[in-house]
Parts: structure tokens; sequence; C-alpha cells
């Protein structure tokens, strides 16, 4: 399972010189910076500063990049705590807990878990990684299309029933969320949707819809608020209460695993990742707590769940990105570029040959979680300042990031555009009760949705007993009925056996 | 107790979801009625058409589908001239530019939420429209439409 000989040449690549560590800092600090606000993402930083690792070799360029990306999905929490806007979209479960938390002006304490969540689930994450590297790779093989498809379904379906009297709402958008993640070019080159625009030819631009499904709609309907936080006693950052959150972390240790557990394995599955690991172990949080009804209304026990999950994710995709060269999202989209521009395939090969490598990058991150630690406490009081500002000048100046970030992610009037019309949307769903985390989540996943049903049908000649013959998609259908019929079944079950009882 | 009061516009939300469903149902056909067009499209479309069937049902049985339950949202009316000021901004931008129309944004939604301190009114608009303008001008490899700063 681990090679002990690459360990230590893995060793003597990080320690014989400093040069590796020099881009550390930076890169953690870049990472907080873009994700905490919004509308800058973690991919983007990432992007950015891309040509830079140019003049850096394989292993410090690594090292810079899965800085920004430790870095950034820590930061993604802070706006999800203090505005309810995630940064990227595998803060979206944070802000269910954290941001009610601020509300009550617990936002300290949310802040202080959000961190000692992220900087656990973090090192948890490579320390599986660097156990498991080789099984999992081998288990992300046998997932095939319909697997990852109802993989899709199932998380889906969860998020949209999240909010348990408006279900029929929360799946309605959800679905229509899906729909619209299709518009544009499909595999096999027809385009649908369009309106015969041409820059709707690759899809709806998912980040900027984003950005106006969550963070201006929000905004919106804060627009008539003095400040975040109301009350003025309320708005103090204290040290002393992030730490209390530290504390309030470690109080859910089961919470923190299951979550490590949730968001290594689910983020190890190609583009579903932390966006869906977080929501996931948030509903698992929240189903097997005694108290479900108190999630979404300041439990501390939703913000471990969602960025314990959100922080292993990183080195689940890291997995898929190591051992098989299919990066899992957009940041590790942007490491695959990285790895273009030192001549490195990745993939078994690349695990075989230059396995010391490897465990020198996992090494290094165990490192780069201690520094977030500290660089992450440092900065908490300098972000945290955000819920001090007035409501009428923090509405604008967020409204003006996302729309010059959505540019900077399209190029074009395009990235604007679609924030605007997907705030209305968003603004609009609020207001009469649909999930916009659902939706988003459709949006995002809808293409590939589409893509592994379409490599299903092709694989199986279109017979449906193709899916007999799967048992993992067997299992995962079943847990599909299970969340959305298993409550309102064992319900009917008590029903018919309490009048026997009586 | 919950009270309801008349509201159309959440019927006119779901209506809308229904005819962009068979809107894009219809158009995904148009382009294809090939099984590998609609694999995932004809299905889903269907299963949300027969929500939105299945919502207005119930609500036709408990007699609510006009009036909507009170809730401590604010009324949509209230927040439409912010809304109405964003939409201006973003249509604005490719002729005032990102700067300019970035600063008349600021400008005009402190003034709206009430902000009468002309003094900071004027130099956080200034500030922080040219230099939010002006750093992404400089981080983004693409060229941004300006009117004063260099794009």
């Amino acid at each position: 399972m681990i090679d002990f000989v690459a360990v230590e040449q893995g060793l003597a690549l990080l320690f014989t010189s400093f040069s590796p560590w020099m881009v550390v800092i930076p890169g953690i600090v870049l990472g907080l910076i873009f994700g905490a606000t919004p509308g800058l993402q973690i991919s983007m930083a990432m992007a950015i500063f891309l040509p830079m690792t140019l003049y850096m070799d394989f292993v410090q360029a690594m090292l810079f990049l899965t800085a920004i990306f430790t870095g950034g999905s820590f930061g993604s929490g802070i706006p999800a705590i203090l505005m309810n806007i995630p940064g990227t979209s595998s803060a979206i479960a944070t802000a269910f807990d954290g941001y009610p938390m601020a509300r009550q002006g617990r936002h300290n304490q949310a802040l202080g878990i959000a961190l000692v969540s992220s900087v656990l689930g973090t090192l948890m994450g490579y320390l599986i990684l660097f156990v498991m590297i080789q099984p999992l790779s081998l288990m992300v093989l046998k997932l095939g299309p319909s697997e990852m498809f109802v993989v899709i379904l199932w998380g889906m379906t969860l998020i949209a029933s999240l909010k348990g009297e408006q279900v029929l709402k929360g799946l309605m958008a959800g679905f229509v969320g899906l729909l619209i993640g299709t518009i544009g070019f499909n595999e096999l080159g027809m385009a649908r949707g369009t309106m015969g625009q041409t820059y709707l030819l690759d899809g709806v631009p998912v980040i900027p819809a984003m950005m106006g499904m969550f963070a201006a709609s929000e905004l919106f309907k804060l627009a008539n608020k003095g400040f975040i936080v109301e009350s003025k006693a309320s708005r103090k950052v204290k040290v002393s209460e992030i730490f209390e959150g530290f504390k309030m972390a470690v109080r859910y240790p089961w919470v923190m695993i299951r979550g490590g557990l949730i968001g290594v394995f689910v983020g190890a599955v190609p583009g579903v990742g932390s966006s869906v690991s977080n929501l996931l172990s948030y509903v698992e949080a929240q189903r097997r707590d005694k108290d479900p009804d108190s999630f979404g209304k300041g439990n501390p026990k939703g913000v471990v769940a969602s960025e314990s999950a959100n922080s292993t994710s990183e080195a689940g995709s890291m997995a898929t990105l190591l051992a098989l060269g299919i990066p899992g999202g957009g940041a590790t989209a942007v490491m695959l570029a990285a790895f273009a521009m030192h001549n490195i395939t990745g993939g078994p090969q690349f695990i075989r040959q230059q396995t010391d490598v490897v465990y020198a990058i996992i090494f290094a991150n165990f490192a780069q979680v201690f520094l977030l630690l500290v660089i992450g406490l440092l900065f908490i009081p300098l972000l945290a300042n955000i819920i001090k500002v007035p409501m009428r000048y923090l509405i604008p100046s967020v409204l003006v990031l996302a729309v010059m970030g959505s540019f900077g992610l399209t190029g074009n009037m395009t990235g604007p555009a679609t924030v605007l019309v997907f705030s209305v949307v968003g603004w609009l769903f609020r207001h009469y009760g649909y999930s916009v985390p659902a939706a988003v989540i459709g949006m995002l996943l809808g293409a590939m949705a589409e893509k592994s049903l379409l490599h299903s049908y092709q694989i199986s000649g279109g017979n449906l007993g193709y899916v007999l013959e799967r048992p993992i998609t067997l299992a995962i259908l079943a847990l599909l009925l299970v969340s959305l019929f298993g409550k309102r079944l064992l319900g009917l079950l008590g029903g018919s056996r309490k009048p026997a009882g009586v | 107790m919950t009270t309801h009061k008349r509201d159309y516009g959440d019927l006119l939300v779901l209506m809308a979801l229904a005819g962009f469903t068979l809107w894009y149902l219809l158009d995904a056909i148009r382009v294809s009625s090939a099984v590998q067009n609609l694999l995932l499209i004809l299905p889903l479309s269907l299963v949300v058409l027969a929500i939105v069937a299945l919502e207005v049902g119930l609500r036709l049985k408990k007699g609510t589908l006009l009036v909507r339950e009170e809730s401590e949202d604010e009324p949509l009316h209230r927040t439409l001239p912010v809304v109405g000021l964003f939409a201006a901004y973003v249509i604005s931008l490719e002729t005032l530019g990102f700067d300019v129309a970035t600063v008349l944004f600021v400008a005009a939604f402190l003034i709206l939420k009430g902000e009468r301190n002309w003094l900071l009114l004027g130099g956080y608009s200034l500030a922080f429209g040219f230099g939010v303008a002006f750093f992404f001008a400089q981080m983004l490899p693409y060229p941004m439409h300006m009117l004063i700063l260099q794009g």
C-alpha cells in the first residue's frame, strides 16, 4: 500500500532545499483572498497565477497551486458565513448554518469552527490519500457512466428535498436547473435552447449564474437592512470567540470524520467533487441528528459537516487527478494544465514512475494545513470586519465585484448579463420558496448528467436490462428512493403499527 | 395562525417554470427527435410538468391557488428599485465603461439607501469605482471597456 523508499525520496525532495516552501505562504494568502471575495474563484486565482509556475520546478509549482486550493477552500466559507454568499459551490452548505449563526451574532464562533474543520478536514483527506491512493484510483475506475448518473440524481434529490415542507418546489427547482445545465451543444453537436445566440452554444455560464442566484439575489433581499448583523454588540470581532469556535468544532468528532469520509470519496468522483460532498455531508449530519429541525437555524454541526467535507474533497479530487489524470473540477483542471506545462501526464504511469513526487505533494499538504491555521487565524479578524460595514456600502460593492468577476470568467458581457438574469431568477425563487441551491447544483451537473446517461445508453445499446447488471447503480438507486420516500414509508409503517399497539 | 393574502406572483413563477420547460422541450425536439438528443431532456421535462400539475392540483384542492401565506420577507415592490438600478448598471457597462458606470452605480445606490454625507458618498463611489475597475483591468487578460481609465 505504501512505498517507503518513495516516502524517503519524497521527504528528500521537500527538505533538501528551502525553495519549494517559498511559494506556500503566498499561495495560501492568495487562496484566502480569492476564496473570500465573492465573485472571485479559486480556479480563477490558480488560472491567473498559472503562468508564474513556468518559473518553478514541478514540485514547487504543485505546492503553489495546492496552497491556493487549500487557502481558497477555507476562504470561500468566510463570505458564506458572513454574507450567505458561498465563495464557491463547495461552501454552499456552510452558509446553511454559518449565516444564521452570523445573524445571531455568533459569526466569530462560526468562523472558528470553519477554520478548524477545514484544517482537520484537509489533514484527514491527505492522510487518507497517502494510505489509499492506489486502491482509491482502482475504485474510481470502476465507476461507470450509469453510476455517475445515479450519483448525480441522488445528490440532486437530497438537495432538493432539504426543505421538508417544500419538496415539490425543491424538486422543480433542481430539475429545471438540470435542464438549464443542458442548454447548448450536446455530445453529438446538437445545440438546444440557444435562441440563436452564439454565446449560449457552450451552455449557460454556470459560475456567473451561480453568482447571480446566490450573491445578487441575497443582496437584493438585504437591500433594506442597515447591517448584516443589526445588533451593534453582536458585530464585535473577538479572537477569544474564534477560539471558542475551535473548541466547538472538536466537540463533534463523528460529524467531522463522517464529513471527511464523504468528502474524500465523493471528491474522487470527477466533476461531482466538493460541490456535492459538502451538501451530502450536511444532509447526512442533519438526518442522523437528534434534532434535525435545528439545522438551517444556526447549528454548529452544519458548519462542521460542510467544511470538513469540502476540505477533504481536495484530497479526493487530487487522487483522481494524480491517479487518472482526470480533473475533478475547475481547480484541478488548472493543475492539469500545470502538469502539461511541465511535460507531465497524470495517470497510473505517473503514480508508478514518480511516486516520490506524489508523496512529496501529499507531505507538503500536511505542512500547509498548519500554515493555514496560523494564516487563517491572522486573516479572520481582517475579513470578519466585513459585517461592520453598513449594507448600503456593502451591497453595491459586492454586486460590482460579482459583475467584474463574471466578466473576468467569460471575457465578454455574457458574464455580467448572466449575473443579472439569474439574480432576478434567484430573487423570485427565494421569495416564493424554491430551493436556490438545488437549482444551482442542477445547472452545474446538467451537462454531466446528460453525458453520463448518453454513455450508458451507448454502452448498453439501449437495453434497460443493463442497469440490472450494475449492482452499484442499483444500490445508489435504492438509496435515492429511500431518501425520497423513506420517511413517508416509515411514517406509514409506524402509523399502521400504532393501532395494533394501542 | 397563518394568514393568507392574494398574490399572483407565486402562480406566475410556477407558470413561467412550466412555460420554460415546455419551450425547451419543443426546441430540443425541433433540433432533433433522436433518442440520443432527448434521452435526458424528455423524461426530465415530463417530470417537471407533472410536478407543476401536481402542485396546481394540490393548491386547487386547498383553495390556495391565488393566495400565499404571509411571510416575513420584504414585499417584492420594496426591492424593485434596487433590482432596476442593478439592471441599469449592467446594461450601461458597454456605453459608460466599467469605470464610470461603477462610480455612478455605487453613488446612485448610496443615495437611494439614504446616504446624505455627500463627502463620504462622493469619495467612496469614486475611490471604489475607479479602484476596482483599475484592479480588474490590470488583473484580467482581456480588454475592459473604460471611459476614463486605460482598459
